[in-house]
C-alpha cells in the first residue's frame, strides 16, 4: 500500500505528534508498505530519514495559545501539492488537519482518501467558529477521523460535530520489558522505592502532592525513598521540605531514557499524581509496560489508560491524604502489587505498536474500500466550476 | 447619464446572478461529493457485514467448537447473508442507504459472537495460533472491527450530508435532486471484551 502521512509540526523538533508519526511510518516501512513522510523542517541541515521530504521551513507562530513551528504560504503549498503528485498514495493521513499548517493545505489539495488524525485535546473555539465555514468543505474530503484519546474526541465532537474512533498512541512496549536486573534503585522490603517522572517545577505534574503525602508515608513506612526523575531547580524545591521528607527523597534530574526505563523496571510502586494537562497518560502505559505497579490521579486521561479492569490504582486528584494512604496500603501488600503487575503488563500490549498500527491499517484498508466503491468521484471533478472550489493537483 | 446607470445597474445584476450561479453549482457538486461518500461507505460497511458472516460461518464449522456453538453462530451468520442476498445494495445504491432492514439481523449476529467468544473459548481457541479454529477466530475478530469502523465512518459521512441538505438554499433549489435522505446505520457492533486484547 503507498501511504502519505502529513505532520503539522516541525519533523527535527521533538514532540508527541512527530514521534507518532514517525513510530507509525516505520512501523509500516518494516511491513513492506512504502511510506512517506511530509513535514516541515526547522533546520535546513537536519539528518532526515530517507522517507521524509521537508514542505519548508517552520516558522515559530502563536496558535491556539502556544507557539507552535508551523508552515504556510505559496512554496509550502507548491510543494505539498508535487509532494500528493509524486506519491500517487493510495491513501493520505493527516495528523491534525485543522491546524494552518501543511495538513490542511493537503486536504486542500487532496484527491485520495483520506484519513484524519487529532491529537488535540484544547483547540480553541474561537479561531474554529471563525474559521469553520471556510473549513467545513474541506474537512468533509475526510472520511475517517481518528482520535488519540477520549478528551481529542469530544475536541472533535464539539467543533466538527460527528465522531471519530479512538486509537489510543502506541508505545514500544518491548523497549520497557522488564529483564530482572537489580539496579541502584531496586527496593527491598526494608527500603521501598516509589518513583515518580516529570518536571518538578511543573505544578501539573504533581510533585507537591506527593510530597505533601510524604510525611504521613514516612510515619507508618519509616525506611520508604522517593526517587524523583525530571529536570527543575532542585535546591528550590527541597530547601522548602521538611528534613525527613528531603532526606527520603533523592532528586536525579533529567535523566537518560535508559535510566527511566532501569527506574520503572526497578520500582516497587509508579506514583503518577498529575494534577491536569495530560491528554494521553503514555508514562502510565511505559510504567505498565516496565512492570511497575501504578498509582495515579483519578484523570480521565489515566482512568481510560488503566482501562476497566483496572490495571493500576486511582486516587481522588489532588488528595495527598488519599494518595498517603494507598501508598502505604499498597507498598504493605506484596500480592497486590503483583496482582496490579500482572494486569499492567497485559493492558501495556494493548498499546503496543504492534496493535495500535493493525488498527490503523484497518481504518486505511476501510477507507479504500469505501472510496473504490464511490460511483462519481471522477466525473464531479473535471466540471470547471467544480475546480474552482476543489482545486486538482497542479492547479491549487 | 442614464445610459451610464442603466449598464452599471445591468453589471451588477449580471454579476450577482454569476454568483448565484456558481454558489449553487458550487453547493450541487459538493452535495454531490458527499452522497459519492455515503454510497462508498455504505457498500464498504456492507462488504465488512458480508466478510464478518462468512468469518463467523468458517468458525462455526472449523470444528474447534462444540456443536451447540457452532449451531447458534451458523444459524445468526447465515441468517445474515441470507437477508444480503434477498437485499443486494447494488440493486439500488441510494435507497440502499436506508440499510434494508439488516439492522436486525446483524445485531443478532452481534450478539451470538458476544455469547460464545467468553474469556476461556477464546483462550482455547488461541491455543494452536495455525488451527483453523484460531485462524477463523482472527478472520472474525478482523472483519468485526472493520464493521466497527465501517459503520462509524459511513454515520458521520451521512450526518455531513444531512447537514448540508439542511440548507435552506439546497432545499429552496433543490439541490439534491431525487437522491433519497441518507439514513444513519444503527446497529449493535460491539466486540466481545474478550477478543479486544
Amino acid at each position: 500500500m503507498r501511504i502519505g502521512i502529513v505532520c503539522p509540526y516541525a519533523f527535527d523538533v521533538p514532540g508527541g505528534v512527530q514521534f507518532h508519526v514517525r513510530d507509525l511510518a516505520e512501523f509500516f516501512l518494516a511491513e513492506g508498505h512504502e511510506v512517506r513522510v511530509l513535514a516541515p523542517v526547522d533546520d535546513p541541515d537536519a539528518e532526515l530519514p530517507a522517507y521524509v521530504t521537508s514542505c519548508g521551513r517552520a516558522v515559530p507562530v502563536r496558535y491556539n495559545g502556544s507557539v507552535a513551528r508551523l508552515t504556510f504560504g505559496p512554496v509550502t503549498s507548491s510543494r505539498v501539492s508535487r509532494w500528493l503528485e509524486d506519491g500517487d498514495f493510495d491513501v493520505l493521513h493527516l495528523h491534525e488537519p485543522i491546524t494552518p499548517s501543511a495538513s490542511l493545505m493537503a486536504l486542500w489539495a487532496s484527491t485520495e482518501p483520506v484519513v484524519a488524525t487529532f491529537h488535540t485535546s484544547n483547540l480553541r473555539s474561537r479561531a474554529m467558529h471563525a474559521a469553520n465555514p471556510l473549513l467545513r468543505p474541506s474537512t468533509e474530503k475526510i472520511r475517517a477521523r481518528i482520535a488519540v484519546s477520549e478528551e481529542a474526541r469530544r475536541t472533535v465532537r464539539r467543533h466538527l460535530g460527528g465522531d471519530a474512533y479512538i486509537i489510543p498512541n502506541g508505545v514500544d512496549t518491548s523497549r520497557f520489558r522488564p529483564d530482572g536486573a537489580t539496579t541502584r534503585w531496586s527496593g527491598t522490603p526494608a527500603r521501598p522505592v516509589l518513583a515518580f517522572l516529570g518536571r518538578i517545577d511543573e505544578p501539573r505534574k504533581g510533585l507537591a502532592v506527593i510530597l505533601a503525602a510524604m510525611p504521613g508515608i514516612l510515619d507508618a513506612l519509616p525506611g520508604v525513598r522517593l526517587v524523583v526523575a525530571g529536570p527543575g531547580d532542585v535546591e528550590e524545591i527541597s530547601a522548602g521540605l521538611d528534613p525527613r521528607v528531603r532526606a527520603a527523597t533523592e532528586f536525579l534530574g533529567a535523566v537518560s531514557e535508559d535510566d527511566k526505563v532501569a527506574l520503572l523496571r526497578s520500582a516497587d510502586l509508579y506514583v503518577a499524581p498529575h494534577t491536569g494537562g495530560e491528554s494521553f497518560g503514555i508514562v502510565l502505559v511505559e510504567a505498565m509496560a516496565a512492570g511497575a505497579p501504578v498509582l495515579a490521579s483519578d484523570l480521565e486521561a489515566f482512568t481510560a489508560v488503566l482501562g476497566d479492569g483496572p490495571a493500576g490504582r486511582t486516587f481522588p486528584n489532588g488528595d495527598s491524604a488519599a494518595l498517603g494512604e494507598a501508598v502505604v496500603g499498597l507498598v504493605g501488600d506484596p500480592e497486590e502489587r503483583a496482582r496490579l503487575r500482572e494486569l499492567g503488563l497485559r493492558r501495556a500490549r494493548s498499546f503496543d505498536w504492534n496493535v495500535v498500527a493493525q488498527r490503523v491499517m484497518a481504518v486505511y484498508e476501510t477507507v479504500i474500500e469505501g472510496a473504490d466503491h464511490s460511483p462519481v468521484e471522477s466525473a464531479l471533478r473535471s466540471g470547471l466550476l467544480g475546480r474552482l472550489r476543489w482545486p486538482t493537483r497542479g492547479e491549487a | 447619464m442614464t445610459d451610464i446607470d442603466v449598464l452599471q445597474v445591468a453589471t451588477i445584476v449580471a454579476l450577482v446572478l454569476l454568483a448565484v450561479a456558481w454558489y449553487l453549482s458550487y453547493s450541487a457538486s459538493r452535495l454531490d461529493r458527499l452522497h459519492a461518500k455515503v454510497e462508498g461507505a455504505v457498500s464498504a460497511l456492507d462488504a465488512q457485514l458480508v466478510r464478518r458472516a462468512e468469518a463467523t460461518l468458517e468458525l462455526a464449522t472449523s470444528g474447534a467448537v462444540d456443536p451447540a456453538t457452532s449451531l447458534l453462530l451458523a444459524d445468526a451468520a447465515s441468517e445474515a447473508l441470507e437477508r444480503h442476498t434477498h437485499h443486494p445494495l447494488s440493486h439500488d445504491p441510494l435507497d440502499g442507504q436506508t440499510f434494508a432492514g439488516r439492522e436486525g439481523t446483524e445485531t443478532n449476529l452481534t450478539e451470538a459472537l458476544r455469547a460464545v467468544l467468553a474469556e476461556d473459548t477464546v483462550q482455547d481457541l488461541r491455543r494452536d495460533p495455525d488451527s483453523p479454529g484460531a485462524l477463523a477466530l482472527a478472520r472474525v475478530e478482523s472483519t468485526a472491527l472493520r464493521v466497527q469502523l465501517a459503520r462509524r465512518f459511513h454515520n458521520d459521512a451521512v450526518r455531513e450530508v444531512r447537514r448540508v441538505r439542511a440548507k435552506a438554499v439546497v432545499r429552496l433549489f433543490r439541490l439534491a435532486g431525487h437522491a433519497a435522505l441518507p439514513q444513519p446505520v444503527d446497529l449493535d457492533d460491539e466486540l466481545p471484551p474478550s477478543v479486544l486484547d
